[in-house]
């Protein structure tokens, strides 16, 4: 049984916080494992090569997005960042930085583990089938056919624009990551973020809501962080 | 940016003043002949340079130009520079001083102003952080009565009162994580004297985003949403005005008794976006209607611990924040019931022209 087991590395100075979230994690099926700087964290990953890494910023030795640049100079473990910092500015530099998503604090036990579900699932996604051609996408009635370019609700072809089409299959491809606008830029258009191109971009993702049919606040598929980017969503919250 | 266009401005009026004192001066020559008074009226130009412009480099620049015109054009020797005769040099002197004096008095002026301001502002922050701390007390008690409670008489409870415990733990976390994010919003514009930072945001994700935060805090409350069909683009503070909009709702669901319809309507008018928050509830004491964006700030010791919950942060710091925006921010009464919040913002015109 605890073979099966995800290990889901936490790094974390607060004790209060560390025993919370690791009793929320083993209470939910995951081996949990502790480290309380950035050191220690360091040592933990090298040693255990967990499967998911939950990281707070502000830690004694450190700051986190040191860890966080460690762990990705040679690994794309998923990593959810923990914070109390809020803006942003923080969010994007952290994202821009190879984390996978972002949850600020004061969080529900409920909003954490939606996150590592959809990190867990969307990382399934690009290592096994995601991103083969010809392979095929899923989520809940939305399905996506990567060789014919095509995209499906409950059966029925959505007609996109090609840049539209893109959009929708990085995001997919990227599903449970929170994209930047600049990250999403880059890969489709090339070059940098200018106020011109985040334009061009949320009108896009204006037609392509429209073409989905999104009602507001109902976070189909795809989700909106004011100021920081889009997120396909794998877990309803 | 703003403070070159201060040097330009202050340079202006001084080369401007220097150069009518100059004009009169010659008119005086002129007509009257006489050359007493051409010292008063230099003296003149310098004092209301001084007192225009900012610090003391005009002013004294302006005395410097002006004892060297005088001493080279009006007086004699005429047309050569001589501060050997001493009349000479001391309405030199009296020049400079007349100016030393006007800056030191009006910077003065000006410093006591901005102190008078900044005591105004620190008079509003004390009044806040009273009433926070405040009303911070009651959702600590509760939390930390609640967990000492658990802690020791945990076997004597039943599940239904533990439970009845935590919810009431739940509660009152959710209402401080409240309090904390209209601080915060409060500290974002506060920081530094800088204006907020406005960001092109479209309005269909704006309010994507504040009815999922809504809904997440009040599952049952249905909220009726009317925005505009096309693409509508508002320059703000996206964080801060979702801020608003979750107030003003969060007010209604709060205070609004009898409310069964909540709505949310957005629609353009001219070049602004107007949003309206409109309920069918109770509506709002006409007594309250005046000072309901202010009453947090305002309340001195008055208030009480039963007022504390319905006065609550969130329409002042609604209001700050749309005064950050240069905006205006209303609250009125419908006739056949209910209340209505209203606030206007600029929108950046319809962009479908320009892809």
């Amino acid at each position: 049984m605890i073979k099966n087991k995800y290990k889901i590395l936490l790094v974390e100075d607060e004790s209060n916080i560390r025993n919370l979230v690791a009793t929320m994690l083993e209470t939910s099926g995951y081996q949990a494992l502790i480290a309380e700087s950035c050191s220690a964290a360091k040592t933990v990953y090298n040693s255990y090569l967990p499967d998911l890494i939950i990281l707070d910023l502000g830690l004694p030795d450190m700051d986190g997005m040191h860890f966080l640049e460690y762990v990705r100079r040679d690994s794309p473990t998923p990593i959810i960042v923990l914070s109390a910092r809020s803006t942003e500015k923080d969010k994007v530099t952290a994202l821009d930085m190879g984390a996978n998503d972002y949850v600020t604090k004061p969080f529900s036990s409920a909003e954490l583990l939606a996150r590592v579900r959809s990190v867990l699932r969307s990382n399934r996604y690009s290592s096994v089938e995601g991103r083969l051609p010809g392979g095929r996408f899923t989520l809940r009635d939305l399905e996506i056919d990567y060789d014919a370019r095509q995209v499906f609700i409950s059966g029925a072809e959505i007609k996109l624009t090609q840049t539209e089409y893109n959009i929708i299959a990085l995001l997919s491809e990227n599903c449970g990551k929170m994209m930047t606008y600049s990250a999403i830029i880059k890969a489709i258009w090339g070059g940098c973020a200018q106020d011109g191109s985040i334009k061009k971009l949320q009108v896009n993702m204006a037609n392509i809501r429209k073409k989905f049919g999104a009602k507001l606040g109902e976070s189909n598929y795809i989700i909106n962080e004011l100021g920081v980017g889009y997120r396909m969503n794998a877990e309803r919250e | 940016m703003k403070k070159t266009s201060g040097y330009i401005k202050d340079t202006l009026i001084t080369i401007i003043l220097l150069c009518m004192a100059f004009g009169i001066s010659l008119l005086f020559q002129y007509i009257f002949e006489v050359q007493e008074h051409i010292t008063t009226i230099f003296v003149f130009a310098v004092f209301l340079i001084s007192l225009l412009t900012n610090g003391y480099v005009y002013g004294i620049l302006a005395s410097f130009c002006g004892t060297i015109v005088v001493n080279y054009a009006f007086t004699f020797p005429f047309f050569a520079v001589n501060f050997l005769i001493p009349i000479n040099l001391i309405s030199g002197i009296i020049m400079i001083i007349v100016s030393v004096l006007t800056s030191a008095l009006t910077t003065k002026l000006k410093r006591h102003e901005a102190m008078k301001a900044e005591s105004e502002k620190e008079c509003m922050r004390a009044n806040l952080l009273r009433a926070v701390s405040h009303d911070l007390r009651t959702p600590l008690t509760t939390i930390y009565g609640s967990s000492t409670t658990l802690l020791d008489k945990c076997s004597d409870m039943t599940e239904a009162q533990k439970n009845k415990i935590v919810e009431g733990i739940k509660e009152d976390s959710e209402w401080l994580m409240r309090m904390v994010e209209n601080l915060l919003s409060i500290t974002r514009i506060d920081s530094g004297e800088v204006k907020i930072i406005k960001t092109p945001t479209v309005l269909e994700e704006l309010i994507d985003s504040v009815v999922l935060k809504f809904k997440k805090r009040y599952p049952g409350q249905k909220v009726e949403i009317e925005i505009p069909d096309e693409m509508v683009i508002v320059p703000m503070d996206a964080i801060l005005i979702e801020q608003v909009i979750v107030n003003i709702l969060e007010n209604a669901v709060q205070h609004a008794e009898g409310m069964t319809r909540l709505t949310l309507r957005v629609f353009t008018l001219g070049s602004q976006a107007i949003f309206e928050i409109k309920d069918n509830g109770c509506g709002i004491d006409p007594k309250r209607l005046e000072t309901i964006f202010s009453g947090y700030y305002a309340s001195k010791d008055d208030f009480t611990d039963s007022q504390k919950r319905n006065a609550g942060i969130g329409l002042s710091v609604c209001a700050t924040i749309i005064k950050a925006h240069c905006g205006d921010i209303k609250a009125e009464n419908i006739k056949t019931g209910g209340a209505v919040f209203r606030f206007a913002l600029d929108t950046e015109g319809n962009i479908n022209d320009q892809e």
